[in-house]
């Protein structure tokens, strides 16, 4: 036997409310995260992601109580991610519960941070995000939950942060995320064939297929999806199901 | 019942206390040599690498303190709190472990199919029947993040074992001590029940 695939739900958390938006935009509530983080624990999630979608302008301590909320209900591995921008912002977040962080913007204006913070408090907990959209036969790196694009090659920049020891990839397909047409694997795939540390796909999930082919395809040692989770389309245990039927090896016995 | 949980000043312990917490178990953070005096149990969850793990441990005077306490109190080492119970570790060629088990933790193999570190959801077959197993559906899976492991030990001292790219020792014993390649405290139902049993397990 080996690793099994993670299935992560994410939660996008906007002034202690899960929220969902498409593409970005239009965001709409989805629950109180601790409810939804523990109905995610019972269903077999393999871990718990929480995205703090505003966190680069707003207040900090309300974050902070949602983490830990999470955190005193969930015995799972549980990543939060927004808004961090020094090693303190990490270390306040890993007392407070989570198990990792999640650096997107901050690791790209300020790519020390990657190589400080996996110092100081390991490879393990430091995830580096990337915001990804096609760019001719590229893909390029945007900022600031996908407002402002750089001049960044997206594999490049994932080879870089892996360099400065990120101890995972969060890649979303800014192309696919909320549109449900499948993660986009052709970045995946091509991403995945460079990459020694494990490669979470995100973006794009709708049906059951998608999520499978993301790993057979495009190679990802774990998916993430946010609405197909939160709206009860499809539960997690169905994709497990689907994903054992595949030949896929995941966690049973919850 | 109070479980101390050593904190030499490196690792996350805030997950641990709270699956103890969780678990309506007293927890008690353990940072000085004193602190181990009204306890009844130790969990040493450590991560990072095990020279700095034991080099803290010593300026903190709990070095000697947590082997001397090894003789009556059972001990429930956690991932790197597994790795300081080996004399060697070639992660810190120059630091001596606790000597429990005579051999030496080691990196895991280059594999193009499997990647270092070992992080995620893997399969634990415990090889033997003790309390601390019980109720656990065999061969459950446990979370992992780790690049070093034993991989050589006598076969009395390993109870469980799991394959990642090569077959290492995800947990070892030595009469009231315990170690764990896996993290308990984030394992789900049956990381919370594995540390629910080494609670109430009765030397």
């Amino acid at each position: 036997m080996a690793l099994t695939v993670r299935i992560i739900p994410c939660l996008d958390v906007r002034g202690g409310r899960v929220v969902k938006g498409i593409n970005f935009k239009n965001i709409i509530d989805a629950g109180d995260p601790a409810e939804v983080a523990k109905r995610y624990d019972a269903e077999g999630a393999d871990e718990i992601c929480m995205l703090d979608i505003d966190a680069s302008y707003q207040e900090r301590s309300t974050t902070l109580t949602t983490v830990e909320a999470i955190a005193n209900q969930v015995f799972i591995p549980f990543t939060v991610g927004g808004g961090i921008k020094k090693l303190q912002d990490i270390e306040v977040l890993l007392k407070s519960g989570a198990d990792k962080v999640s650096i997107n913007t901050s690791a790209i204006l300020e790519p020390n941070l990657i190589q400080e913070a996996s110092k100081e408090f390991g490879s393990q907990c430091i995830v580096v995000a990337i915001d990804a959209k096609k760019d001719g036969d590229a893909w390029s790196v945007y900022t600031h939950g996908g407002k402002n694009k750089t001049e960044l090659n997206a594999i490049e920049w994932a080879k870089k942060v892996e360099g400065l020891g990120a101890g995972e990839i969060l890649m979303t397909s800014m192309d696919k995320d909320g549109t449900k047409t499948g993660y986009d694997n052709d970045l995946n795939k091509k991403l995945n064939s460079y990459l020694r540390i494990p490669l979470i796909a995100s973006g794009g999930a709708g049906q059951l297929s998608h999520l499978v082919d993301a790993i057979k395809i495009g190679n990802a040692d774990a998916v993430l999806a946010a609405s197909i989770f939160h709206y009860e389309e499809i539960s997690i245990a169905r994709v497990k199901e689907e994903l054992m039927k595949n030949n896929i090896s995941v966690r049973s016995n919850i | 019942m109070q479980i101390g949980v050593v904190d030499y000043g490196a690792s996350n312990i805030f997950s641990v206390l709270r699956a103890v917490s969780h678990l309506g178990a007293k927890a008690k953070v353990i940072s000085k040599q004193e602190d181990l005096k009204s306890i009844d149990k130790i969990i040493l969850p450590g991560q990072g690498s095990m020279g700095a793990c034991i080099e803290n441990l010593k300026k903190k005077n709990l070095f000697e303190s947590l082997k001397l306490s090894f003789a009556e109190k059972p001990y429930l080492g956690i991932c790197l709190g597994l790795q300081i119970l080996f004399a060697l570790s070639e992660e810190s060629s120059n630091s001596e472990g606790m000597n429990i088990f005579s051999g030496k933790v080691e990196r895991f193999k280059e594999n193009k199919n499997f990647k270092i570190p070992h992080m995620g959801w893997n399969q634990v077959t415990f090889k033997k029947k003790h309390f601390v197993n019980r109720n656990i559906p065999n061969s459950s899976n446990f979370y992992f993040v780790h690049s070093y492991a034993s991989k050589e030990l006598k076969k009395d001292n390993i109870l469980a074992e799991t394959t990642h790219g090569e077959l290492f020792n995800s947990a070892v014993i030595q009469d009231n001590i315990i170690g764990v390649q896996f993290h308990p405290e984030k394992s789900g139902t049956q990381g919370l029940k594995f540390l629910e049993n080494f609670i109430n397990w009765k030397i």
